[in-house]
């Protein structure tokens, strides 16, 4: 006909240099990894005219198995993000100024080649990184080390959210095990899970949201059961049979008390518990019922629940390492495992398999936070002259009793690799940006999580958007430029001939899904597979390194803040979409409805409706959450599924930096979080409410945001 | 009876309001559908024709309709790969050269475009020996290029319908081309 839609100017603009292989209007599928957490999931990227345009997950991939979160769903928005940095830059007027003046990279490198040679010792190199690439890790550890320079600490805020480091110190403790256990959700019958959101953000939540289904659909012949232990109801405890909401800082004592009465009355099928005894000999169960609040004839019943079947599992979670008794409770809760006799069983307690390959057989460590601490407090003493900062946002991470921003100051050179500019790239002097996971090349040894040794391998899927560089290919050119024993500990070319250089140590391996004559078709199958991993399931059975005649203990809670000044409990929890922050600058995860309160754009503050009612609260109302560190402002989310002393925080929001999505949004909850020492108690602290007196309308889906308008931006 | 007259006219006043939205209308239909089928202006005067004359085939520009759902726009780098050497003085390639030198890709204005509710592949066109002009129209003749065809269903389908039999209740499924 004619009117209109025929006569639209569209702009068709084609390429000025195509990229190589190219053939418009076909899609090519490139096999890589995610890394939006380090679980380490097999994604597929669609990619159209050289663009990525679609993530999904990896159907051969023997972790995630076809599967993906939302976070791994929206990392096109890391690429695409219109706050990445597109050159290195540096801050002309000092740190915080906030004008970025570009730098060439070959300025850049004479700039880090002179800084390096003018150290007075290079002792006083400082590299703090956080999601590191394994094979960033490995480079930056073999560089440091041929420099003679300390090794790289690790902190992020996910990190210290999951229980990473009490995860593998129990593991260490139990096994004598560098590597972090895994727990088969799948073929158990009966789950006991000690306040491990292991369907949202803990260690691998797609693998084991795909092993729950498993469990629950019966394939045993029979539904598995889970109950959570929490103070707030999770999106996991709101798909468990039962979720015990007990005092916070009781639930070692609780899983001490159902070891004590299943020994005590020789439960269980698995036979006699004589050899046990001795770990619950100080343990009495009157008293734990008595500091849990749960009556002696409910952890009976409790006991029963975990006994009376053949195949059950107790996991000590992220929330349980963040209280003051954090690691005696995982002891606790890792000792009814070892009582029912649930080591290398199905269903029971694994260690992942070593991947059979020298370049890969040692897992990153986790540092602990004393490491991080006595960081910072080399830095606060000078002794760190130059500190390189990867994939780690510490000024945001970090409550400011940790004294780094302040530490920062003493350091003459602070160069940030962030590929935004986040509250920690504002004090650095230069940063470097590195490529996007999906611009990038790297590895990651999968664990824990699949049940046998994978190597997830990641590739560039499209062409750098920008002048970004890869930091592994930074320290090789370092590495060049310094020459000597540095650059003779680092031969290779670029970061891709390191990576082909370890991936080959694999080829001829007998149990792997694929292997090739050749180095080169290695490498191919390699990327094509995105990653190696065995045809079968090996799992590796602990071996208890424990002494079983120590008796098992767990002391009274410690919280930061009087309980009378401070009466409530503070539960910060890591928020599903946002995770420790890092989301926030994504629009699609802000978009996304909190699957528990349907809220999104902010922070809110669960409070039970009897705490709200008391304080004349309702849903918008603003509350100023104070504890003896500090304070937020933020609106009330009146929620049945909290215990009425206990307020809950989720962590993400309250952003001074990192881009227009996430700046000056929420506030960050940690904050409030009253100081530790060894590690980052975040579940440790109390606080008291004091209503604003406003109101404040929080933007929910039913709500669209607060006042009737789309809040898609 | 002026006054009559001017009643009886006025007492049909919905016959003329209706006879005025008709001539609106028609009128926007015959402009807008010479529009439709007129050369979109171009950021280069790019002339179709000439590069016929000189022998230069469709496929050697738009390269793969043969193995692909689109015919393919040339990328700024192919047309420099002839036009380095080749009349670098004339104005309009100078232009080109500066879209290179920028590396700038050149906004070309879309001629020919299918709705969003089809599937359209060139690669079956081509082929089952649909020739290019069939549906572009004698391109090779023209300076700018402009649509001849009005590429919908009812023309979509006249050819579909002329295939041999064992074809034609497969090519007149909606969902060959619908989505």
């Amino acid at each position: 006909m004619g009117l209109g839609s025929t006569i639209r100017n569209v702009v068709l603009e084609p390429f000025v240099q195509p990229p190589e292989s190219e053939l418009p209007g076909r899609a090519t599928w490139f096999a890589s990894t995610c890394r939006q957490c380090p679980a380490g999931c097999g994604i597929t990227v669609r990619v159209i005219n050289g663009r990525p345009r679609k993530i999904e997950g990896s159907p051969t991939h023997p972790l995630n198995r076809g599967k993906l979160c939302a976070r791994g769903q929206a990392g096109l928005q890391l690429l695409y993000n219109p706050d990445r940095l597109r050159n290195a830059v540096r801050q002309n007027n000092g740190r915080g100024s906030r004008e970025f003046e570009p730098m060439a990279w070959d300025v850049v490198l004479d700039l880090l080649t002179s800084s390096f040679q003018g150290l007075s010792s290079p002792e006083a190199v400082g590299f703090l990184g956080g999601l590191l690439p394994d094979h960033l890790h490995a480079l930056v550890s073999v560089f440091l080390d041929a420099a003679g320079s300390p090794a790289p600490v690790l902190f992020d805020l996910h990190t210290a959210l999951e229980g990473r480091t009490t995860a593998a110190a129990l593991a260490s403790r139990w096994f004598d095990a560098d590597r972090l256990p895994i727990y088969d959700i799948a073929n158990a019958e009966v789950v006991f899970s000690f306040g491990s959101n292991f369907l949202e953000t803990w260690m691998s939540p797609v693998a084991q949201s795909v092993d729950y289904g498993t469990m629950r659909q019966g394939q045993l012949g029979g539904r598995g059961f889970l109950l959570q232990f929490e103070p707030r109801l999770s999106s996991t405890a709101a798909s468990a049979d039962e979720w015990m909401p007990v005092e916070p800082g009781t639930e070692g004592l609780i899983a001490l008390g159902l070891g004590r009465i299943i020994v005590e009355e020789n439960l269980g099928r698995s036979g006699s518990h004589r050899e046990h005894s001795l770990m619950y000999r100080n343990v009495d169960v009157g008293a734990v019922a008595d500091a849990s609040g749960v009556s002696t004839e409910e952890l009976l019943r409790l006991a029963r629940i975990f006994t009376d079947v053949d195949r059950p599992v107790a996991i000590p979670g992220g929330y349980l390492a963040s209280l003051p008794n954090g690691q005696p409770a995982s002891d606790a809760v890792m000792a009814l495992n070892v009582i029912m006799r649930r080591l290398g069983r199905e269903g029971g307690v694994f260690l992942p398999q070593e991947v059979p390959a020298e370049a890969f057989s040692s897992p990153v460590p986790a540092s602990s936070f004393s490491e991080v601490e006595e960081l910072i407090e080399r830095m606060q003493a000078g002794k760190v002259e130059l500190l390189f900062i990867h994939s780690s946002n510490p000024i945001y991470d970090l409550p400011s009793w940790s004294g780094f921003q302040e530490a920062l100051a003493n350091v003459p050179t602070v160069i940030s690799f962030s590929p935004f500019v986040d509250e920690t790239a504002v004090q650095a002097d230069w940063v470097l940006p590195d490529h996007t996971y999906l611009e990038g090349w790297g590895y990651q040894v999968v664990a824990p999580g699949a049940d046998r040794p994978v190597m997830s391998s990641q590739q560039p899927v499209t062409i750098p958007l920008y002048d970004t560089r890869s930091t592994a290919d930074v320290f090789l050119a370092l590495a060049d430029r310094l020459g000597g024993e540095i650059a003779a500990a680092l031969p290779w070319t670029d970061e891709v001939a390191f990576i082909e250089d370890n991936t080959s140590q694999l080829l001829g391996s007998s149990i792997g899904v694929f292997d090739a004559p050749t180095p080169a078709g290695f490498w191919s199958r390699w990327r094509q597979n995105g990653g190696w991993w065995s045809q079968n399931s090996i799992r590796q059975e602990p071996e208890i390194a424990r002494d079983l005649t120590q008796p098992l203990e767990v002391p009274k809670a410690e919280f930061d803040g009087d309980p009378e000044g401070f009466p409530f409990y503070l539960v910060p929890y890591e928020a599903i979409l946002l995770s420790d922050g890092r989301g926030a600058n994504q629009p699609w995860l802000q978009e996304t409805p909190d699957p528990m309160t349907t809220a999104r754009w902010n922070t809110w503050v669960e409070l039970n409706p009897e705490t709200a009612v008391h304080f004349g609260l309702t849903d918008n109302d603003l509350v100023r959450v104070i504890s003896a560190t500090g304070e937020l402002t933020a609106p009330v989310v009146v929620y049945p599924g909290i215990r009425p002393d206990a307020v809950a925080i989720p962590t993400g929001q309250g952003h001074q930096d990192y881009g227009r999505y996430a700046e000056q949004r929420g506030a960050n909850v940690m904050e409030l979080i009253g100081p530790s020492h060894g590690t980052l108690n975040w579940g440790s602290t109390r606080v008291r409410l004091e209503p604003v007196g406003r109101s404040a309308k929080l933007a929910r889906l039913e709500s669209l945001d607060g006042e009737g308008r789309e809040t898609v931006r | 009876m002026d006054e009559r007259s001017g009643s009886r006219l006025l007492r049909f006043w919905w016959l003329w309001a209706i006879i005025g939205v008709l001539i609106i209308v028609a009128a926007g239909i015959l402009l807008t559908q010479r529009a439709a089928l007129a050369a979109p202006e171009q950021p280069i005067e790019f002339s179709h024709n000439l590069h016929n004359e000189a022998g230069v085939q469709c496929l050697f520009c738009h390269s793969n309709p043969m193995r692909s759902d689109v015919a393919g726009i040339p990328s700024v780098e192919r047309c420099v790969g002839c036009h380095g050497v080749i009349a670098t003085d004339r104005s309009e390639v100078q232009v080109l050269l500066g879209y290179w030198e920028r590396q700038e890709p050149i906004p070309w204005q879309r001629v020919t475009e299918m709705p969003d509710h089809v599937f359209f592949s060139h690669q079956p066109h081509l082929l089952s020996g649909v020739s290019c002009e069939t549906c572009h129209g004698d391109v090779g003749q023209m300076a700018a290029v402009r649509p001849v065809r009005r590429m919908d269903m009812g023309w979509c389908l006249n050819c579909h319908l002329e295939q041999p039999e064992e074809k034609v209740a497969r090519l007149a499924d909606c969902l060959a081309c619908h989505k």
